[in-house]
């Protein structure tokens, strides 16, 4: 197998880089007919697929499971999910034969094997469908040709799609159909269906394509999402034990900082994070984004670089192949590190006192995503996309590192997005040495605004919400946020 | 000499600019055990809170503790209401959560935490166990708390109160949903712990008390008056005298004259079976009572009505003459349900407004987020004005007095004229009067034909309408008759 996107010619992959249509309501109107009485098959029965599982069946359509003899003969967690909420199990020769649609919800590592398990067993014109396009973009897995395939991704952890569906909402959702495997030109009706089972069509559904997807996916995951996170949080804690601050203290300011400053992102964007700066911290915050922009932006450019060229994957690949070799080895150093081993102190922080004391973080945030927004979208991939996979998603990894700090962030997050995050993080911290070095506790670990008389030149001001406001990530934004009306606020402790 | 435990000076709360309490001053001396009660809104909860400084206000509170006691110098305060989180303080569950079966567990077992909460408190284990089989809660020690409901966590609360017997106890509330064997044998412990030196403040209007209660405190015009009995309180003769909207005196739309039919249905998660056999069919129109003692299926038995339920799938269940899992969508079950429960008030949308709270009914969604067209919004307009709400329709539910939330989502649950009205427990933390008020609008609402499932215990008030009574134990239907006024006495 060799790389798909590779293999196209330029045109093309300009082409299906730039699928991108942010779909209107009025589009889903036919419901769930598409899907109606069709025999839907979910391979895997975790946190997605699961919870994707109950929405559509609970949305009128016929869902079963299937799992490999051994996790059902085992009686493994993934049975017992399936079978304890009454559905249907078996295995891929009982159920795979008969399906109309094969939901592929395994995890990433495992797809090459389980398509090529489940595809022979497949009927004839029966459809395939992803929720990530690894498989078919970058390990260029081949699909029989009478089946069709398409994608359904939605934008949120499994308990989240859940959750937000049984309370008569959604989670925004990507769809595409693969244009080398839609012979009955069935798949586009296909996936809008499966949207509205999942409840996504009433928080907004983007029209992707395989390629699009899998090139902005791996690069917000690796960029902002997991990697500056991870690496913005040990340097803040790091910086504020050397400068004397309480552990404790420090420990809970990074666990619950990134969510409680990202929660104002998700609400309104950079320009809402700024505004809940002080204008003198605002001033400074935006001075020192600027700073991290240009220090980390050649960095930035070589994860999309390599993301595009395929050498991303290849080394990926690699590791798999090795048994995951460097991933494991860095996995068990996060969890050795000082924030991670320093329990949250019972310190109460006011959800002001988060920004206040915490201003490196709202600009570490700010750099981290506009330069991915940036640099995607120079890279050939359209805003609404780049939006999705920077700003849209921050505060969903920032929510699982308030639960159980960057171990259960790396756990939680896919493959492909730990080991992405492990090779931005051991680039990137030797890159903000110097910057760290200038960093102090008004920073990080004590209120910016103590002992400043709070003045700012008008001139200056104006200038700084002017550069934030008017950036594009801002503008689609806005856009994006209106049509997924309902922004939950996210609990803080 | 009486020596003063607590003493109150000059306390002053004001709550959006309204004057609560002014000037208030109170003395608790020691061995005095105080019921406080008074109208609802009237502050007993604010006062409570900023006794065990949990809420600020201006004024004195000193707590003069004994240092020689073997018990913690501690003020404990239990809410009537309370949002269990999981260890890392996230609270973002969902209603129909309990009755998924997921094996990534979210939250903890009663029995781990208890043991985490004797740990962080240095309590012995062997202590906590009598108050648990006092309290028939033994059982639950495996169950996760997220499948835990209301009733059952507020016994959890109780339970760690009682172990840890703090100086000075507060509990809001303490009979809330709890059954009568349950309420009986909270007394005996609540007696129990008093003679061994915990003072008692309890918050309620109920009037079966602990013997060791020996002071009324009422919150009158924003003061404290303090008695040695209970000042018999006046059934405030309030009638209520507003026309029903037009709109809801029209017959609902009946679909079928079946309303549910089940056919031995059964559920279990795991080894633990919580429904056996039910068979029960409910004709349009019919007015039942539900009823059965804590954690005998009444609310597993609803959630297979209401489509939360994953494992209905697999039962011989019909819903307004279709079967279940013959391709509906639960939206199209719940167009036909209106429904409240403890449970579902507990994960209700806390960012919602009043307003937003009663339309999202026509949507049966846990909040609004849709653009009402305009005869559907003038229904919410006709009906927020006839349940009393219009000045408070643009502020947040939550936070409104318990009572006023409950009337909310009760318009919220008729709003569309349901062929079928739910009620779990509706008054469940709800005074007498508004109990009173609260199931007289059941009545008037419920005249025009509607099919209604009530859940009240029977010491509890309950509407005149109700004509049918099912009675659950351990999960088995143990009675179904008519209903005359005998039972209800």
């Amino acid at each position: 197998m060799s790389n798909y996107f590779n293999t196209l010619p330029l045109r093309e992959k300009l082409n299906q880089l730039g699928v991108c249509d942010f779909m209107d309501s009025s589009e889903f109107l036919d419901g769930v007919s598409a899907l109606k009485g069709k025999k839907l098959v979910i391979v895997g029965c975790g946190a997605q697929g699961l919870n994707q599982g109950l929405n559509l069946r609970d949305s009128g359509l016929d869902v079963s499971y299937t799992l490999r003899a051994a996790a059902i003969e085992g009686k493994r967690d993934s049975w017992k999910n399936a079978t304890e909420n009454n559905f249907n199990v078996g295995t891929y020769e009982e159920l795979i034969p008969n399906a109309d649609v094969v939901i592929n919800l395994t995890p990433d590592k495992q797809h090459t094997a389980v398509v090529n398990a489940i595809m022979p067993l497949m009927k004839e014109g029966a459809t395939l469908s992803y929720s990530h396009g690894f498989n078919i973009v970058e390990e260029g897995m081949q699909i029989r040709k009478d089946l069709t395939v398409i994608m359904v991704a939605p934008k949120c952890p499994g308990s989240e799609v859940r959750a937000e569906y049984v309370r008569g909402f959604g989670v925004p959702t990507l769809i595409a159909v693969h244009p080398e495997n839609d012979p009955q030109g069935k798949g586009l009706a296909q996936a809008k269906a499966y949207a509205v089972g999942t409840g996504g069509h009433r928080a907004g559904v983007l029209k992707s394509s395989f390629v699009a997807e899998v090139k902005s996916d791996l690069m917000g995951e690796q960029t902002i999402l997991c990697g500056l996170l991870q690496t913005g949080s040990i340097l803040s804690f790091d910086k504020m034990v050397e400068k004397g601050i309480d552990a404790g203290y420090a420990s809970k300011l990074v666990q619950y900082g990134v969510e409680v400053i990202t929660e104002a992102l998700k609400q309104g964007g950079i320009t809402a994070m700024m505004d809940r700066l002080s204008n003198v911290a605002k001033v400074k915050a935006f001075e020192i984004s600027e700073e991290l922009k240009d220090i980390m932006r050649p960095l930035f450019q070589k994860h999309q670089d390599d993301i595009m060229s395929g050498e991303f994957s290849r080394i990926m690949m690699e590791d798999w192949a090795a048994g995951d070799k460097n991933l494991l080895a860095w996995r068990a150093e996060t969890g050795e590190t000082a924030f991670e081993k320093t329990p949250a102190g019972d310190v109460k922080i006011t959800e002001q006192e988060y920004f206040d004391n915490y201003t490196l973080m709202v600009a570490f945030v700010r750099a981290g995503v506009e330069l991915a927004f940036e640099t995607m979208v120079q890279a050939g991939i359209k805003p609404e996309s780049a939006y999705y996979e920077s700003l849209h998603e921050t505060p969903l990894i920032a929510n699982t590192i308030a639960r159980k700090k960057l171990f259960e962030m790396n756990r939680v997050i896919s493959d492909t997005a730990e080991y992405g995050c492990y090779l931005f993080d051991q680039a990137c911290k030797p890159l903000l040495a110097d910057f760290m070095k200038k960093v102090d506790t008004d920073l990080v670990g004590k209120n910016f605004n103590e002992g400043k008389d709070g003045g700012v030149d008008n001139r200056t001001l104006i200038d700084v919400n002017e550069a934030i406001r008017s950036h594009e990530v801002e503008q689609i934004g806005a856009t994006l946020r209106k049509a997924m009306t309902a922004m939950k606020a996210i609990k803080t402790a | 000499m009486k020596e003063s435990f607590v003493s109150i000076e000059n306390l002053d709360l004001k709550y959006q600019q309204k004057s609560v309490l002014t000037d208030l001053n109170w003395i608790i001396n020691k061995g005095e055990n105080y019921v406080l009660y008074g109208e609802s809104g009237s502050g007993k909860t604010a006062l409570a809170k900023i006794i065990a400084g949990l809420q600020n206000a201006i004024g004195d509170v000193k707590i003069n503790f004994n240092a020689k006691s073997h018990l913690p110098e501690a003020v404990l305060f239990v809410e009537s209401w309370y949002q269990f989180k999981n260890l890392e303080g996230v609270a973002n569950f969902y209603y129909q959560q309990r009755y998924t079966s997921q094996q990534a567990k979210d939250t903890l077992t009663v029995h781990a935490e208890l043991i985490h909460y004797g740990k962080e408190k240095g309590l012995h284990f062997d202590q906590v166990e009598p108050i648990l089989e006092a309290l028939n809660f033994s059982a639950f020690a495996s169950s996760q708390l997220i499948e835990l409901s209301s009733g059952e966590h507020k016994k959890l609360q109780l339970v760690k109160a009682l172990w840890l017997k703090p100086q000075l106890l507060i509990i809001d509330q303490p009979y809330t949903g709890l059954d009568a064997a349950s309420r009986k044998n909270l007394n005996v412990l609540l007696d129990e712990v008093s003679a061994d030196g915990v003072q008692l403040l309890l918050i309620c209007n109920d009037a079966e008390l602990p013997t060791s209660i020996n002071r009324f405190a009422e919150i009158v015009n924003e003061q404290i008056a303090i008695s040695n009995s209970k000042a018999v309180q006046l059934v405030s003769n309030k009638k209520h005298t507003k026309e029903i909207p037009d709109f809801l005196k029209e017959s609902p739309a009946f679909s079928s004259d079946n309303v549910v039919k089940m056919v031995n249905v059964n559920i279990s998660y795991g080894e633990k079976q919580v429904l056996k056999n039910i068979k029960w069919e409910v004709k349009a129109g019919e007015k039942w009572l539900l009823q059965g003692h804590n954690g005998s299926g009444k609310s597993t038995l609803l959630s297979l009505i209401n489509g939360d339920h994953p494992q209905s799938y697999a039962n011989e269940l019909y819903l307004f003459g279709n079967r279940r899992g013959s391709g509906e969508s639960i939206w199209e079950i719940k167009q036909h349900i209106g429904l409240i429960s403890p449970e579902f008030h507990w994960y209700f949308d806390a960012n919602a407004t009043v307003w937003q709270s009663i339309a999202s009914g026509f949507y049966d969604t846990v909040g609004l987020f849709q653009q009402l067209p305009y005869t559907k919004s003038a229904q919410v307009d006709e009906l927020t004005a006839y349940f009393g709400l219009t000045k408070s329709k643009n502020e947040l539910l939550s936070t409104l007095p318990l009572g006023k939330q409950r009337l909310v989502l009760l318009a919220r649950t008729i709003i569309k004229n349901p062929e079928l009205l739910i009620l779990d427990e509706p008054c469940q933390g709800l005074d007498q009067d508004q109990t009173e008020h609260f199931n007289h609008l059941v009545d008037e609402l419920c005249s025009n034909g509607m099919t209604l499932i009530y859940v009240g215990h029977f010491e509890s008030q309950l509407p005149t309408c109700l004509e049918k009574r099912i009675l659950l134990e351990k999960g088995e239907v143990k009675v179904v008759e008519s209903l005359n006024i005998e039972i209800l006495s």
